[in-house]
């Protein structure tokens, strides 16, 4: 893990026990992007002017606008733009400065947060301890998934008026990182409880934009939070929802967009050459993996022997050159990009060669082993699964693969308890600390996959090491991908890479390498629009 | 009193249609797998938050139940909330219904300034070389193209080359008339290449027919000048079948209107019902096949009753076997 400069990464934090502030790295003085980066926003560029944006989905409205039930990577992004953290995710994956602008941690389980003196709601409200650790009590006392992610806290409370401390019961390394999601976001907690605000219904935050006007499903526009701490660079931001890739880079060429989110992965190729035009093939940590029912009718997937066997089968390597153009990474249970993360070459799958991985389904007697592995239809998953299946037609394994759309293919996963489904291939956002998607290995942990997954014990202790461990702790990090590869209930294979196009002629945007939470958006307030001295458009 | 008739028999069986197409959707849209609470809530969610959920927009009744309760709002002009914004389904599709209608309007309107006018002179110059293999060779693609293919193509081209035409990014005419019209330039062209080249085939047949017909002849031997001949004696007379095509040139713009809205990020009526599938918002998926359903049988109603207009003798036919 890189330690440099202003940054204070979670290593710091979390082990040298001391005080932390720290300034983010910012921009490119001319030249290359600065580590970590993929484009750094020129800050020589006058602030003020508009951004055009697109992206595929609009914010998930199960529960509304209110960030800490969000489950979804695109909600958090368009809430990011309203809502802040006390912390944030750097380059690299170090930890940042956010509404708190330092913190302390006298012991592994004590978090000090020092709040900033001129952070405030867009209603001119000053943000307060109070409003931090009602926040976190509200998460913790909510249904949210990120009430299991924000780990073992035991107390929450304001010590004074810009001091937040949280306590918990046991150590837990991911928990900054869990704090810089959207969903561990600050609310303006007395307007809460007042009840002059409902978070459902509406966005007051102390992020760098605040809401202008939303039309679900077609249309944002947000104006500069003039409250928000930091220098905001566009005045305005539209945010079209555009679901299909092709018309996005279509906005794109046409400058109908100044920056779009790009899910094709040969979304580089098609628009290489065309000036003013850039991508950014993004690495995120998200990752695809693939599910094998434990409870699968006849016992499919029961043996250890034959899910060992087919996992030994995958070459992941041939899933990211083939299925996404070389863009993907094979990863272990740790998201390959993120600190510590294991090496899936050096796990016992990638040990096992085919003649073994045969020699197992015939041991188990299933040499002719046949099953259906249930996909949406959302690409690249088709080609994710088209590679599986030519993986295992080597060891004599067929693979049917049933495509359907998401909600069949969520009620057919996750509909019945237990599943009767055979096997099935999805993606887990990857998040920002090696061991924290590591949880929903553990079927109690992730309720969600109780159906298809039976308990392994020796699994479970090992996802608990690995929460405890000390940041860095690459034992216990490697312990746990070889527990998930050994138990292979939920094999994971490669990572899900994103794109970025963005037109420099009209923006100059902050871009990380790698991203953790799926939030493209990150940063925006540091994007720059290069025109913006002219007429705005 | 033959005529009320005739108009009240035409109701009873529109109502029955649309009751019959309503009771089919709900079906279709209950019976699909995955529920509103599934899709929407994602897999995290307990089963305890998607019991709640279910609970909440009264899911968890009979189907039966379910139907009923939405007839009885539905014929008041309640076709219920958006499941995914909660805000009455009537108000997402006022919303959303420019868009459609001036994406349909546009399309109409290409395929009878355009397709009128080539069917004429194709037909015209039938007999001279190549005018008559051209018209068809270019109806024959025009209707066999299938307008995902095309629009798909557009869309890829058009996402590589900008050619100073727009994909998507849709501004409402209000707001900026010239980028509106930018925006609809190819959209309207893609879903005008079926309608322009079957009203051109049509009109074509028609007016072939009835360039042979006594009338003509008698027109041509008064010395009428061609373009009056068209004007007064042939456009009026092979109007019949031209109105059946543009009836079912309405029926496909409403199906072609979904599809090339999803392809073009247009944000109207058919890319929300889409969405509206996907996520099984059942209501607006509900109201948004019944409109389509009540817009087609309302024109063919008003298409047979333009046709017993232009053509007197339909109606003296229709008469005679007991119509009018």
């Amino acid at each position: 893990m890189r330690v440099s400069g202003g940054l204070c990464t979670a290593l710091a934090a979390a082990v040298a026990a001391a005080g932390c502030a720290a300034h983010p790295e910012r921009g490119a003085e001319g030249g290359g992007a600065p580590p970590g980066h993929l484009a750094a926003a020129d800050e020589n560029a006058p602030a003020g002017g508009d951004l055009a944006l697109q992206m595929p989905v609009d914010i998930g409205t199960a529960y509304g606008l209110d960030p800490q039930p969000a489950d979804v990577a695109t909600t958090w992004q368009l809430q990011s733009l309203v809502y802040d953290t006390l912390v944030r995710i750097g380059p690299d994956f170090g930890i940042e400065p956010g509404l708190a602008e330092s913190w302390e941690t006298p012991d592994a389980t004590t978090y000090l947060f020092h709040l900033r003196q001129d952070a405030a709601f867009s209603n001119g409200r000053r943000v307060t301890a109070g409003d931090a650790a009602g926040s976190l009590e509200r998460l913790l006392a909510g249904e949210g998934v990120w009430r299991t992610q924000l780990g073992p806290v035991e107390e929450v409370r304001a010590r004074d008026e810009s001091t937040v401390e949280v306590r918990l019961s046991r150590p837990y390394a991911p928990f900054l990182a869990a704090l810089a999601n959207t969903p561990a976001a600050v609310l303006p907690m007395k307007e809460l409880d007042e009840g002059s605000f409902d978070p459902a219904e509406e966005m007051l935050g102390s992020g760098p934009y605040k809401v202008a006007f939303h039309r679900q499903d077609v249309l944002w526009r947000f104006e500069r939070n003039e409250e928000h701490w930091e220098a905001v660079g566009a005045d305005r931001l539209q945010v079209m929802i555009a679901p299909q890739e092709q018309a996005r880079m279509a906005a794109l060429q046409s400058g109908g967009a100044d920056l779009a989110m790009l899910g094709n992965v040969d979304a580089p190729l098609l628009l290489d050459g065309v000036r003013g035009l850039e991508v950014a093939p993004q690495a995120t940590t998200d990752f695809y993996y693939l599910m094998l029912n434990a409870n699968a009718p006849g016992g499919l997937f029961d043996d250890p022997r034959v899910r060992t066997a087919l996992n030994a089968a995958i070459d992941r390597g041939q899933i990211s050159e083939a299925g996404l153009a070389g863009l993907g990474e094979p990863t272990g249970v740790t998201p390959a990009g993120l600190p510590g993360a294991c090496d899936p070459a050096a796990l016992p799958s990638a040990r096992t060669g085919l003649d073994e991985a045969r020699a197992l389904l015939a041991e188990a007697g299933a040499e002719d082993l046949e099953f259906t592995l249930a996909i949406y239809s959302t690409a690249p998953a088709p080609a994710v699964a088209e590679v599986i299946q030519q993986n295992l037609e080597r060891i004599g394994v067929t693979a049917h693969i049933r495509q359907l759309d998401e909600g069949s293919w969520s009620a057919e996963v996750y509909g019945d308890v237990p599943a009767d489904f055979d096997a099935a291939l999805s993606w887990f956002a990857g998040y920002a600390a090696a061991p924290m998607v590591g949880q929903w290995w553990n079927p109690e942990a992730a309720g969600f996959n109780a159906g298809f997954m039976d308990p392994a014990p020796e699994l479970d202790a090992a996802i608990e090491t690995a929460l405890r461990a000390e940041p860095g702790d690459r034992e216990a990090l490697d312990a746990l991908c070889t527990a998930v590869d050994t138990d292979a209930q939920m094999i994971p294979l490669v990572t899900r890479p994103a794109s970025i196009g963005y037109r420099s002629d009209a923006v100059s945007p902050e871009i990380y390498a790698t991203e953790g939470y799926g939030n493209a958006f990150r940063n925006i307030a540091h994007y720059r629009v290069p025109d913006a001295g002219g007429a705005d458009r | 009193m033959r005529l009320l008739t005739w108009w009240a028999r035409r109701l009873l069986t529109a109502a029955a249609t649309l009751l019959a197409v309503s009771a089919l959707i709900f079906a279709a849209t209950r019976f699909l797998p995955g529920g509103f609470a599934e899709v929407v809530l994602g897999p995290f969610a307990t089963p305890e938050e998607k019991a709640a959920v279910t609970a909440e927009y009264g899911l968890d009744r009979g189907i039966a139940v379910q139907y009923l309760l939405w007839l009885r709002n539905a014929v008041t002009g309640d076709f219920g909330a958006s499941l995914i914004t909660g805000a009455p389904v009537a108000e997402e599709f006022a919303l959303r219904m420019p868009v459609t209608a001036e994406l349909a309007a546009l399309s109409f309107a290409v395929a009878v300034l355009l397709g009128v006018p080539l069917g004429v002179a194709t037909a015209v110059r039938a007999g001279s070389r190549g005018g008559g293999a051209g018209g068809r060779v270019i109806g024959g693609l025009g209707v066999s193209l299938p307008e995902f293919v095309l629009g798909s193509l557009v869309v890829f081209v058009f996402s590589r080359y900008a050619l100073g035409l727009t994909v998507g990014g849709y501004v409402p005419f209000a707001e900026d008339p010239a980028r509106n019209l930018a925006s609809m330039v190819l959209p309207v062209a893609v879903l005008s290449v079926f309608t322009v080249a079957a009203t051109a085939r049509t009109t074509r047949d028609a007016v072939l027919n009835v360039l042979v017909e006594p009338f003509i002849t008698a027109a041509v031997a008064r010395g009428e000048t061609p373009a009056g001949i068209i004007a007064r004696h042939v456009l009026r007379n092979a109007a019949v079948p031209v109105l059946t095509v543009l009836t079912t040139i309405t029926a496909y713009l409403l199906g072609g209107a979904v599809i090339i809205e999803y392809l073009f990020d247009l944000p109207g009526v058919g890319s929300y019902v889409v969405q509206a599938v996907w996520r099984r918002d059942y209501a607006v998926v509900q109201a948004g096949v019944l409109m389509a359903a009540a817009v087609f049988v309302t024109v063919n109603m008003l298409m047979d009753s333009a046709a017993g207009l232009l053509d007197p003798r339909l109606g003296t036919a229709a008469r005679e076997r007991g119509r009018p």
